[in-house]
């Protein structure tokens, strides 16, 4: 039932990107508010749990962009799994902490998905991957984590994503 | 070194990520295709994809909206909630009278400038973007059913929007010239010196013209059009204008940095050219307003506008 739920919120998370978010960009740029789940599962459930369920997140912003199918699904996954092994290592109540640790996550994924790109023979210049994309989205993404991790984490805790 | 049971894990971690890769290079841009799976995902999603984005323009108006009413009486209360009732009631008929001007362009556009410029023309309403922020993709609510197909040419009033990449039964996604993989065979307006427009990341507020053969004179403000060449874009259509210029690393050429008359990050309806003739009144294009003609020339790092009612005397096509 705790994917169900877990998966439910992903696709609502993807909705409001494809849809909401491109009313309020920054800097040009939108945030990726299914890494922002992903990064909170992985969190509180560890690597395998947080590879698994990156990998999914991955494979449904992949099959909305219809190209490169894999390419999100890799690099989240990976993000998931890093993210996780910090499980039993941080306080888990200090959404500042999370905020941490879904910037460097972003910038991780980007990165994965800027190699991707090149060995696919897209091409983008590294100053405006970096300045123009990367920072500013990985920040934005970031800032997203105060309005959801609270609820996030007591949903888990005791409510609908609360697994035995 | 490895327990039996882990040995076994990395194989089948090595088999996933072959075969995940295997799929991204065989669902490598370009593919024309869409799967039946994909295309249905597509079709249901479509009206759904629509509503959310609707909703997202009336929400972009409301929310400078005050939030909270906290320590005030209750009357002030009740009267700022009024206010910010009637406040919202203007905002959303701000909002309606928006679009009245914004689908009034693109009518004159349909009856002013793609007959003169012979441009068959249908209209479609963006219902969703790209979800990342490599790309610049947008999908819009028509498709095969309404006569799109693959490689049409998107623009709007303003100028080049960018083509359509696939088409489900009703929706099309469209790929930006922001996008790094398009490329657009343009002139400079005034020299009609050749070159190619390029994307950088779907960063929205600049594009690239690059190959200009060196020794071309370029300036500031001059304005870039497609060629033609390649087939795809039908020649004369206004991409941006000219920022800065310099010579590319490897020498042996020139590049400009380009603003693009279209404002990106603000696209809710787009045209399609369905098909290209032979003007019917050659001679209309020099009425047309700039920099589609001559017709005005007076901006620089403006959007060119709308066609104004009546400028346009040519055979107007329904």
């Amino acid at each position: 039932m705790r994917y169900f739920w877990l998966i439910f919120t992903l696709i609502i998370a993807l909705f409001l990107q494809v849809t909401l978010l491109n009313f309020f960009p920054v800097f040009g740029v939108k945030p990726d508010l299914v890494l922002v789940f992903v990064v909170f599962n992985a969190f509180l459930k560890g690597s395998r749990n947080g590879a698994v369920v990156g990998f999914l997140g991955g494979l449904m912003e992949d099959l909305a962009v219809g190209s490169y199918i894999g390419m999100n699904a890799l690099a989240l996954m990976a993000a998931g799994y890093l993210v996780g092994l910090a499980e039993s290592k941080l306080y888990k109540d200090s959404p500042l902490i999370v905020m941490v640790l879904v910037w460097l996550s972003a910038l991780f994924t980007q990165f994965l998905t800027y190699v991707m790109l090149f060995f696919m023979g897209v091409y983008i210049s590294p100053g405006i991957a970096l300045f123009r994309v990367a920072l500013p989205s990985a920040t934005y993404t970031a800032v997203l984590v105060l309005f959801f991790y609270r609820r996030f984490f007591r949903l888990n805790q005791e409510g609908l994503l609360y697994d035995r | 070194m490895f327990r039996k049971g882990s040995t076994k894990k990395i194989i089948l971690f090595g088999v996933l990520i072959i075969s995940t890769l295997a799929v991204m290079s065989y669902t490598e841009f370009g593919r024309v295709g869409v799967s039946p799976m994909e295309s249905a995902l597509r079709d249901i999603l479509a009206p759904a994809q629509g509503l959310a984005m609707n909703l997202g323009h009336r929400l972009r108006g409301l929310v400078s909206f005050p939030f909270t009413l906290v320590n005030i009486s209750e009357e002030n209360q009740l009267m700022k909630k009024r206010v910010s009732e009637l406040e919202g009631k203007i905002r959303v008929s701000e909002e309606l009278r928006g679009e009245n001007d914004r689908l009034k362009k693109l009518l004159d556009f349909k009856t002013g400038v793609a007959p003169a410029m012979g441009f068959d023309v249908t209209g479609a309403a963006v219902i969703g973007r790209d979800p990342g922020n490599w790309f610049g993709m947008i999908t819009i609510n028509k498709g095969s059913g309404q006569g799109i197909k693959v490689n049409m040419t998107a623009l709007n009033d303003q100028g080049l929007i960018g083509r359509i990449t696939s088409v489900s039964s009703n929706t099309a996604e469209i790929l930006l010239i922001t996008d790094p993989r398009s490329g657009v065979g343009a002139l400079v307006q005034e020299s009609r010196a050749p070159g190619m427009v390029k994307g950088e990341a779907s960063y929205p507020g600049k594009v690239r013209m690059v190959n200009i053969p060196l020794g071309t004179e370029l300036g500031r403000g001059q304005v870039v059009v497609t060629s033609g060449f390649g087939s795809i874009y039908p020649k004369g259509i206004p991409i941006g204008w000219i920022r800065e210029s310099g010579r590319e690393a490897s020498g042996l050429f020139i590049s400009a940095e380009v603003s693009p008359f279209v404002d990106f990050n603000r696209l809710e309806e787009v045209i399609i050219i369905t098909g290209v003739r032979t003007p019917a009144v050659a001679s209309n294009i020099s009425a047309l307003p700039h920099p589609w003609g001559q017709g005005n020339t007076d901006i620089i790092g403006l959007s060119p506008g709308a066609i104004k009612a009546g400028e346009q005397g040519g055979v107007i096509n329904r």
